[in-house]
């Protein structure tokens, strides 16, 4: 068979071309964005590494909806968490993004600003009032009208320290630090006592970190980023105190949330954010520090401590949008989830659920006393990552943080460099 | 009569005969290697984002590459990485294989215990040598006990790099052993035999006969190792963390791909730029290698 020289053009044409319509402006494949239809269909939900450890609570929870709404199919997916956003962004660009989806304000941005998340104050305005205030609203996006995801479960977290280490640093173990100039104070005074071999901290200072130091992060119409200030500057150059002072871990700058935990389980540091599911890790992994824990509130100069959000979106081209939307309500109301709290140490978003005596009454145990402390802190609590800051604009700002703290750069110009990089990412997202 | 027809059919298929063999094989290359390329080589003239349809942006993320300090920093990484690993991966299998290729009892193990970390999963490898080299651990406790003090090697940008780099070499040396022992089997014993009469030592046989006889596989090694040394990921971003090590000061250029074109928000546009890079340099490394070869040979 001779390929004639027309036919080859045509196919090294096609082959060179068919990419472009990749780029095209994608086709919206028509969900309906009206919720008020019949519940009925088959749809799929997708949780983020939640198989593992919950499987019986989430086939009760698929087998409950379908009884309550006969008709209904609910395939249950569940994605590791290694890779979850680009498990989603492929799925988001490859049309099977599934009907409901389990998200944190972050993801759920990008996927309301391609059109892909359901605007719920248009289909579901009139569950609202069933969450807390802050809550509902951590899944609006600044330049967007509307709520994309029901805000699912909230959890925020203690300060854990050890007080052996403190001890043998000359520290009271019963007065862990309470400010931050308390916290730069001892930890100063760690490093020195010990000849910088204990860190009290091993993370270097996150967007959330600048947040609940009292940094602005975002200005007021949410067009630009203004963690430079001085609050900011002020914050980073105590950082740079005590990673010269090695009272900040040396390896932090390459530490993730894992080896920082693990660093804190072998008492090669003092102190460690975490949450009171972390309680029976220290009991079963490290009994000799779950000995000397100690427990303390998370410091923030801002009277606000953080928390961090899950949501339950409903992709806005599902076929079934009143199934979807019922699922991912049913997922996320009171009942359910007080009955997943039960379960597991996170708080519900519902309103009045955490007053319930579960978040209320001490037992005399370290689990309820952190679980009480943090529902108690979780009714002002503020979800300081920005949903605008995107992983590209989490490593700027880590990178230059970085810069200051071998002294590549000062405070203010790693920073003014973070917010120029952030601001030019943001613009090029659209 | 019958037989005419059937030889006529066959004769008349058989222009078309080679492309249905070819059919399966040329139906995989195109869907997986170069529909892939030319979707690359497409992407990185548009500003597509991940879930954002692109524009057609001419050359500017090439523009925007040569401004880029992250870009320059992969750039000289991936280069030193190249340098690094290449001569200590062309050199030390060649002495391992002459090592083992004797004929002495239990060597057997020995050929297996070099090979075991090629089929090690390089994320257990990663992790294990993590453990070894951390501030912790066995590395810097054995520096401590004998007075050495603590070494960053995770914590100080070159040393990092560096460790990397020989977590490569110690998992590559297996492999590249395997291809100089089936070189080194066909170098004729008593071109050894005759050099030793000629009074030439080890060294000098080693120079003058193993070299030159193996010479062809040596280049086979640089090229291969020149290539995936350039295109190194794994090793450092489980020794480095996702940033790339302090600063981002590690990073290489495929992590720079991975990090700006993956995500909900990746740039795919311009991570398709970075790859087209990466593609360039790495079939110019080939070139050079084979070049390198034939000046050689003349």
């Amino acid at each position: 068979m001779r390929i004639s020289r027309r036919t080859f053009a045509a196919v090294a044409a096609a082959a060179l071309f068919l990419p472009l319509s990749a780029c095209g402006s994608g086709d919206d494949g028509g969900g309906s964005t009206d919720a008020s239809g019949k519940i009925e269909g088959d749809i799929t939900f997708q949780t983020w590494n939640l198989r593992a450890n919950f499987k019986p609570y989430f086939e009760g929870l698929v087998s409950g909806f379908e009884k309550k709404y006969p008709g209904t199919h609910v395939k249950w997916i569940d994605q590791p968490a290694e890779g979850y956003a680009d498990k989603i962004s492929a799925d988001a660009a490859g049309g099977t993004l599934p009907d409901v989806v389990n998200v944190s304000p972050d993801l759920v941005a990008p996927l309301a600003k391609a059109g892909l998340a359901l605007d719920l104050d248009k289909t579901a305005a009139k569950y609202k009032p069933e969450y807390l205030e802050g809550a509902w609203a951590s899944h609006q996006i600044p330049g967007l009208s509307g709520t994309y995801a029901f805000p699912w479960y909230l959890n925020t977290g203690p300060m854990f320290y050890n007080k052996s280490l403190f001890k043998k640093a000359g520290l009271d173990p019963e007065q862990p630090p309470k400010t931050y100039d308390d916290l730069f104070t001892d930890a100063l005074q760690m490093a020195q006592q010990s000849h910088g071999k204990v860190a009290t901290l091993a993370n270097v200072p996150t967007i959330e970190d600048f947040g609940r130091y009292g940094a602005e992060l975002m200005n007021k119409e949410g067009t630009g980023f203004a963690f430079n200030d001085a609050k900011g500057v002020e914050l980073l150059t105590k950082y740079k105190e005590l990673y010269d002072a090695k009272a900040l871990d040396p390896q932090a700058l390459t530490a993730t949330p894992e080896s920082t935990g693990k660093k804190f389980l072998t008492q090669a540091v003092a102190m460690n954010p975490g949450s009171a599911l972390d309680l029976g890790n220290f009991k079963k992994n490290a009994p000799g520090l779950y000995k000397n824990i100690g427990i303390t509130d998370q410091i923030t100069s801002t009277g606000h401590v953080n928390m961090y959000v899950m949501g339950v979106m409903v992709n806005s081209r599902t076929k079934h949008t009143a199934a979807s939307v019922a699922f991912a309500h049913y997922v996320t109301d009171a009942e359910n989830q007080m009955s997943f709290a039960k379960q597991v140490a996170i708080f519900p978003s519902t309103a009045g659920s955490l007053d319930d005596p579960y978040f209320t009454k001490e037992d005399g145990t370290d689990e309820t006393r952190v679980r009480i402390a943090a529902a108690k802190s979780l009714k002002n609590a503020v979800n300081y990552t920005p949903v605008l800051f995107s992983e590209q604009m989490k490593t700027a700002l880590r990178n230059e943080v970085a810069k200051a703290l071998q002294g590549k750069e000062s405070p203010k110009a790693a920073l003014d460099n973070a917010v120029k990089a952030s601001d030019q990412l943001l613009k090029q997202q659209g | 009569m019958a037989n005419l027809t059937v030889r006529s059919r066959v004769r008349r298929q058989l222009p078309t005969s080679p492309w249905l063999f070819a059919a399966p094989g040329l139906l995989v290359t195109g869907v997986f290697v170069l529909y892939p390329f030319v979707s690359t080589l497409v992407n990185s003239f548009t500003d597509r984002r991940t879930l954002i349809p692109g524009r057609f942006v001419g050359l500017a993320n090439y523009r925007e590459l040569l401004h880029d300090d992250m870009f320059w920093t992969g750039l000289r990484n991936s280069t030193l990485y190249v340098l690094g690993v290449v001569p200590a991966l062309v050199i030390l299998p060649l002495l391992l294989a002459l090592l083992v290729q004797k004929n002495i009892p239990g060597i057997t193990f020995f050929r297996s215990a070099f090979y075991t970390p090629v089929v090690a999963s390089i994320v257990v490898v990663g992790l294990i040598w993590v453990w070894l080299l951390d501030e912790r651990g066995l590395v810097n406790s054995l520096l401590e006990a004998v007075g050495a003090g603590r070494v960053g090697f995770l914590s100080d940008q070159w040393l990092l790099l560096l460790s990397a780099m020989a977590v490569t070499v110690w998992k590559g040396l297996g492999y590249y052993m395997i291809i100089y022992l089936a070189a080194l089997a066909n170098v004729p014993r008593e071109l050894h035999e005759a050099a030793a009469v000629d009074g030439a030592g080890a060294v000098r046989r080693f120079v003058t006969v193993t070299v030159p006889a193996v010479r062809s596989t040596m280049v086979l090694v640089a090229a291969l190792a020149s290539v995936s040394a350039f295109k190194v990921f794994s090793e450092v971003y489980l020794m480095a963390g996702p940033a790339g090590g302090p600063a981002g000061e590690d990073t290489t250029l495929v992590m720079l791909v991975q990090r700006t074109g993956t995500g909900l928000t990746g740039r795919v546009g311009y991570a398709s730029a970075l790859s087209v890079v990466v593609f360039v340099v790495t079939v110019g490394l080939m070139l050079l290698v084979l070049r390198a070869d034939r000046r050689d040979e003349a």
